[in-house]
């Protein structure tokens, strides 16, 4: 599956990637010149999007682990968790 | 990605299940931390697997981010000693402390702004690329040009909202004392499949 030069990316693909990347980021993050974005600060805030993606799993992870002690133990909510995990 | 998404949930549970079975612990009976990092490691695993599963229509190919992830994950289950630490995290998750790269590289967009030669912004670029390489699994890979470096990241950050959204869900379903919590909960996973 070829596409372009390999090592180096084209400008083209750097654009089209721009454009993509934009629609994906929070729209928080998207610029009001938005085609003044270089390809240096769009990778930075992607990078930066990602950590923040991380960070939020972590969190998730942490709050569930946190219910599932708090859970009673005799709750019906309790007994269909571990049903599943069974 | 609805389906992902299911697929993801699945897999979640699925996961645990087998984790606890193998740990011949019981998820109550494990500590808080130990536990997160049980769910933690599976999901990672579970939008692996389930990004596995699916076509690769969004890159015209298979991604590299779950093998890279399923790897690590197998290589620190041999290494795994019971109820220790999940190993993956370290390869699959980012590095959160590059607060000193942040100030590094505040400090030369400044000087960067002001010269703003083609060179310099080609070295940016560069820079920002390493970066992008460590926060995605499989990233540092030689064999991962910049092209495909930049595929894998659009993949694997639409996956990863997904994964967001589905540990959201269950955190929400779970802490919920309704009844709508336990029909999303069997609604998405039986237990005789498999």
């Amino acid at each position: 599956m070829s596409s372009g030069r390999r090592g180096r990316i084209s400008d083209d693909e750097i654009n089209e990637f721009i454009s993509k990347l934009q629609a994906l980021l929070p729209e928080s993050s998207r610029r009001r010149n938005a085609s003044r974005s270089s390809a240096s600060k769009l990778l930075k805030e992607t990078c930066a999007y990602i950590k923040s993606l991380h960070r939020e799993v972590d969190d998730l992870s942490e709050r569930l682990s946190g219910l599932m002690s708090t859970m009673d133990n005799d709750s019906p909510q309790a007994e269909i968790i571990r049903s599943l995990l069974r | 990605m609805a389906a992902f998404k299911q697929d993801l949930f699945r897999n979640l549970l699925l996961g645990l299940r087998a984790r606890t079975t193998e740990a011949a612990c019981p998820f109550d009976a494990m500590s808080l931390q130990e536990r997160k990092r049980a769910i933690k490691c599976s999901a990672d695993v579970a939008m692996a697997a389930a990004r596995r599963g699916v076509a690769g229509a969004a890159i015209g190919g298979r991604a590299r981010w779950p093998k890279a992830i399923l790897a690590a994950a197998a290589a620190s289950s041999s290494s795994h000693s019971p109820g220790g630490t999940c190993k993956v995290r370290k390869s699959a998750c980012c590095k959160r402390r590059v607060a000193r790269r942040r100030v590094d590289a505040k400090r030369t967009i400044r000087g960067y702004a002001a010269a703003a030669s083609c060179d310099v912004a080609r070295r940016l670029v560069r820079r920002r690329t390493m970066a992008l390489r460590k926060v995605i699994p499989g990233g540092s890979a030689a064999a991962m040009d910049e092209a495909a470096l930049l595929r894998e990241t659009m993949d694997y950050v639409v996956h990863l909202r997904a994964q967001v959204d589905v540990l959201r869900a269950v955190s929400a379903a779970v802490q919920r004392s309704t009844f709508l919590g336990y029909i999303f909960v069997l609604h998405f996973v039986d237990p005789m499949k498999d």
